[in-house]
C-alpha cells in the first residue's frame, strides 16, 4: 500500500481553527483598524479619567463655552467643564454600560437559547415564544415605560434609605440609572442572542461528529462542553462585538431622551442632547461626542465584520 | 460456521414525521421492518440495497443510536436494544461505527491526538503516561505518521481523515465495526487502499464488520456474507456466492444482471435486466411484498401476502413466494 498521500501535509507547525482565525483577522486593514480603534476607546474608558488634567465636573465659569485650545483640547461647555475630560468619561460610561448590558444580555440569551435548542419540544416552544414575544415590542416604548414607572419611586426609596442611614451610597443617584439602564437594555438585548444560539446548537446537534461522539458512549456533558459550544462560539463571538456597538448607540439614544444616565455624569448621549441645543453657537459641544460615538460604532462594526469574516471563511466570499 | 456475535430479531425502526406546509399531518417512515439475521464473529457482511432502503438505519438501530421501535438485538445474551445510555456506555467500546463523510465526523474544534485519545482516556482504557504511545500506536495501525497527532481535522485529506475516523474507533478495541458507505465518498484510488486497511485490521483485531455500501464489484470483493434490501425489509441474505452466483429473490437478480462480469465471456452473455417504475415511498410501502409494484413475476398473492424470511438451505435466506 502506498503511503504518497500521507505526505501531503507539510512539516510546518498546525494550525487550529481559532490561529486560522486569528491570521485572517490581522490580514484584514478595516478589521484590524477596528480593533486599534477599539482598543484605543477601551483604554481611554480604563484610564483616560485619571490621565486628565481636569475633572469633569469642576466647573470654571470664566471660561465657558471655549472652543478647542491648548488648554482645553476641545473647548469647555455651557458650565466650563473640561470637554475633553467629559468626553474620557463618558467613554468608561459607554463601555461600562455596552459590557454589562452585553454580558447581562448574552447570559440570558445563551442560556435561553441553547436549552431551547439542545432539549427541543416544549422548552423550545415557551421559550421562542418568549423570545418572539419581548422582540415585538418596540425598544424605546419599553425602556421609557420602564424609566417612568421605576424610576420615581426607586428614587423616593434611595432618598428614604439615605435619611435614615446616612450612608452616601444611598444619596448617588446614579446608581438607578445604571439599575435601570443595564436592566432594560439587556431586556431589550437578549432575544437575538437566543435565536443565534438555538440555531447553532440546532444545527450543531444534527453534524455527524455529535453521532459520532454518542457512539464513543460520550455523556451529554462531554457532548456539549467539547463539541456543541466550541463550534457554536464562533457567530457569538461576532455576534457580540456588533452588540457592544449597539448598546453604546442604545445607550446615546436613551440618555439623549433623557431615559438614560443622567447628568452630571457625562455619557456620549447626554452631551450630544446637551449639545444640540446650543450648537449654531458652539458646535464643538456637539461635534466632539458626535464624532467619538460616531467612531466607536465605525470601530465595533468594522471589528464584527472582520471578525465574521475570519471565523467563516466560506460564509465571506 | 463462527457463532453469532450480534443476533438481530425482528428489528423495526419507524420514524414519526410530521408533513405539509406546517407539519399539521403525522406519518410514518417505515424504514425498517421485521430483520432478523445473524452477525458472525470475524465476519465481514456487506449490506447491499438502492439509497433510502434502510441500511444505514439497520446499523444505527442495531448499536441503539436510533432507539429501535421493536425487536431485539442480542449482544452477549443481552437485549441491548432497550438498553438506555448509560447501560449502553460500556457496550459502545465494542460496538463502533464509521460514517461515510470524513469531513463531518470529526470535530473541527480537536486535534487529531485529542480525537483519537478521547475514547481511551474516557473509557479508562491506558494512563495519562501511555496515552501518547497509545495514540501513536494507532496512528500507525491506521498508516498514519505519529506526528498527525498534533494536526486538526482540516488540514488533513478525505482518505487521512476516514483513517483517524478508523482510529478512533479502533481506540475503544472493539470487536464490531459498522462501517456506513466508509469508502464512498473517497476518490477510487483512496477507496483500495481503505478496503485493504480495512482487512488488515480485521485480520490483525479479529473485527467483525458490518459494510454497508452501494457499489457491489467492491462488495463481492470483500464480502463472507451479502444481505440485499428492499424498501425497508430484507429480501435476500446469505453467502458472497449465494447471492452473487446463485440469486433466488427477483430483485436481487435485477440488481446483479448491473454488475459487470470479470470474466469476458460472462460479460458477453450477462442480460441486463432493467426494473420497471421507481422504488415507492417508504412513507406509504405496497401491501403484501414490498416488491411487487416492480417485480416481473409478481403473482396475485404478492399484493396481499408479505413473503416470509426463511432459510432455503444452507444459510441461504429470502423473502419471495416464486421461491420454491
Ligand atoms: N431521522 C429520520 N427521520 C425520518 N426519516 C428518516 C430518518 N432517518 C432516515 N429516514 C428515512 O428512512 C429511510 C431509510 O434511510 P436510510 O438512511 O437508512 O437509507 P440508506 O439505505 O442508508 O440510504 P443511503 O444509501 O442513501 O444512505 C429513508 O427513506 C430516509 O428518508
Ligand atoms: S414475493 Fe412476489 S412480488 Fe415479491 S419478489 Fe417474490 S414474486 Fe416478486
Ligand atoms: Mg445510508
Amino acid at each position: 500500500m502506498s503511503s504518497a498521500p500521507l505526505l501531503a501535509v507539510a512539516d510546518d507547525p498546525p494550525v487550529s481553527l481559532w490561529r486560522d482565525a486569528w491570521g485572517r483577522l490581522i490580514r484584514n486593514r478595516l478589521a484590524v483598524a477596528g480593533l486599534v480603534m477599539v482598543l484605543v476607546l477601551a483604554f481611554a474608558a480604563a484610564f483616560g479619567p485619571m490621565l486628565t488634567p481636569y475633572d469633569f465636573l469642576s466647573q470654571n465659569l470664566d471660561a465657558r463655552n471655549a472652543g478647542p485650545s491648548l488648554v482645553h483640547l476641545f473647548g469647555t461647555d455651557d458650565l466650563g467643564r473640561d470637554v475633553f475630560s467629559r468626553v474620557l468619561y463618558g467613554t468608561r460610561t459607554a463601555f461600562v454600560v455596552a459590557i454589562v448590558v452585553t454580558a447581562l444580555a448574552v447570559t440570558i440569551g445563551v442560556t435561553l437559547g441553547a436549552t431551547a435548542g439542545f432539549f427541543g419540544g416544549l422548552f423550545d416552544r415557551i421559550i421562542m415564544w418568549f423570545t418572539d414575544m419581548t422582540m415585538s415590542v418596540p425598544n424605546l416604548l419599553l425602556v421609557v415605560v420602564i424609566n417612568a414607572s421605576l424610576k420615581a419611586p426607586l428614587s423616593q426609596w434611595m432618598e428614604t434609605q439615605y435619611l435614615a442611614t446616612l450612608n452616601p451610597f444611598f444619596r448617588e443617584t446614579i446608581w438607578i440609572d445604571f439599575l435601570l439602564v443595564f436592566g432594560s437594555m439587556a431586556l431589550i438585548a437578549w432575544p437575538p442572542y437566543a435565536r443565534l444560539v438555538r440555531a447553532q446548537v440546532l444545527s450543531i446537534r444534527s453534524r455527524p461528529y455529535i453521532t459520532a461522539a454518542r457512539a464513543l458512549g460520550l455523556t451529554n456533558r462531554i457532548i456539549l462542553t467539547r463539541y456543541v459550544v466550541p463550534n457554536a462560539i464562533g457567530p457569538l463571538i461576532v455576534s457580540v462585538s456588533a452588540g457592544l456597538g449597539t448598546a453604546m448607540v442604545l445607550e446615546s439614544a436613551f440618555s439623549f431622551l433623557g431615559v438614560g444616565v443622567n447628568p452630571p455624569t457625562p455619557s456620549w448621549g447626554n452631551m450630544i442632547s446637551d449639545g444640540l441645543r446650543v450648537w449654531q453657537h458652539y458646535p464643538h459641544l456637539l461635534a466632539v461626542p458626535a464624532i467619538v460615538l460616531g467612531l466607536a460604532t465605525v470601530a465595533f462594526s468594522f471589528l464584527g465584520d472582520g471578525l465574521n469574516d475570519a471565523l467563516n471563511p466560506r460564509g465571506s466570499k | 460456521m463462527s457463532p453469532a456475535l450480534l443476533r438481530i430479531e425482528n428489528l423495526k425502526k419507524h420514524f414519526p414525521v410530521r408533513l405539509g406546509a406546517f407539519g399539521e399531518k403525522a406519518a410514518t417512515v417505515y424504514a425498517l421492518d421485521d430483520a432478523s439475521f445473524d452477525i458472525l464473529e470475524g465476519e465481514t457482511l456487506s449490506l447491499v440495497g438502492e439509497s433510502g432502503c434502510g441500511k444505514s438505519t439497520t446499523g444505527f438501530a442495531i448499536l441503539n443510536l436510533h432507539r429501535p421501535t421493536a425487536g431485539r438485538v442480542i449482544y452477549k445474551g443481552e437485549n441491548i436494544a432497550v438498553f438506555d445510555e448509560a447501560r449502553m456506555r460500556p457496550i459502545r467500546r465494542d460496538l463502533q461505527i464509521v460514517f461515510q463523510d470524513p469531513y463531518s465526523t470529526l470535530n473541527p474544534r480537536m486535534t487529531i491526538g485529542e480525537a483519537v485519545g478521547e475514547p481511551i482516556l474516557f473509557h479508562k482504557l491506558c494512563s495519562k503516561a501511555e496515552l501518547p504511545g497509545r495514540i501513536e500506536r494507532l496512528l500507525a495501525d491506521v498508516g498514519l505518521p505519529g506526528r498527525f497527532a498534533q494536526r486538526y481535522p482540516h488540514e488533513l485529506s478525505g482518505g487521512q481523515r476516514q483513517r483517524v475516523a478508523l482510529a478512533r474507533a479502533l481506540a475503544c478495541e472493539p470487536k464490531f465495526i459498522v462501517c456506513d458507505e466508509a469508502i464512498s465518498a473517497l476518490d477510487v484510488s483512496i477507496q483500495a487502499q481503505i478496503i485493504n486497511l480495512l482487512l488488515d485490521l480485521q485480520e490483525k483485531y479479529g473485527l467483525t464488520y458490518l459494510f454497508i455500501a452501494h457499489d457491489l464489484a467492491v462488495v463481492r470483493h470483500i464480502s463472507d456474507r451479502v444481505g440485499v434490501m428492499y424498501l425497508g425489509r430484507l429480501a435476500e441474505l446469505g453467502t458472497r456466492e449465494q447471492v452473487f452466483a446463485d440469486p433466488l429473490h427477483p430483485y436481487t437478480k435485477a440488481l446483479m444482471s448491473a454488475v459487470p462480469e470479470a470474466d469476458p465471456a460472462g460479460e458477453r452473455t450477462r442480460q441486463r435486466q432493467i426494473l420497471e417504475g421507481d422504488v415507492p415511498s417508504p412513507l406509504d410501502p405496497p401491501s403484501g411484498c414490498r416488491f411487487h409494484t416492480r417485480c416481473p413475476i409478481a403473482m396475485e398473492k404478492c399484493r396481499s401476502s408479505v413473503p416470509e424470511w426463511r432459510d432455503t438451505g444452507a444459510g441461504h435466506f429470502v423473502a419471495c413466494h416464486a421461491v420454491p
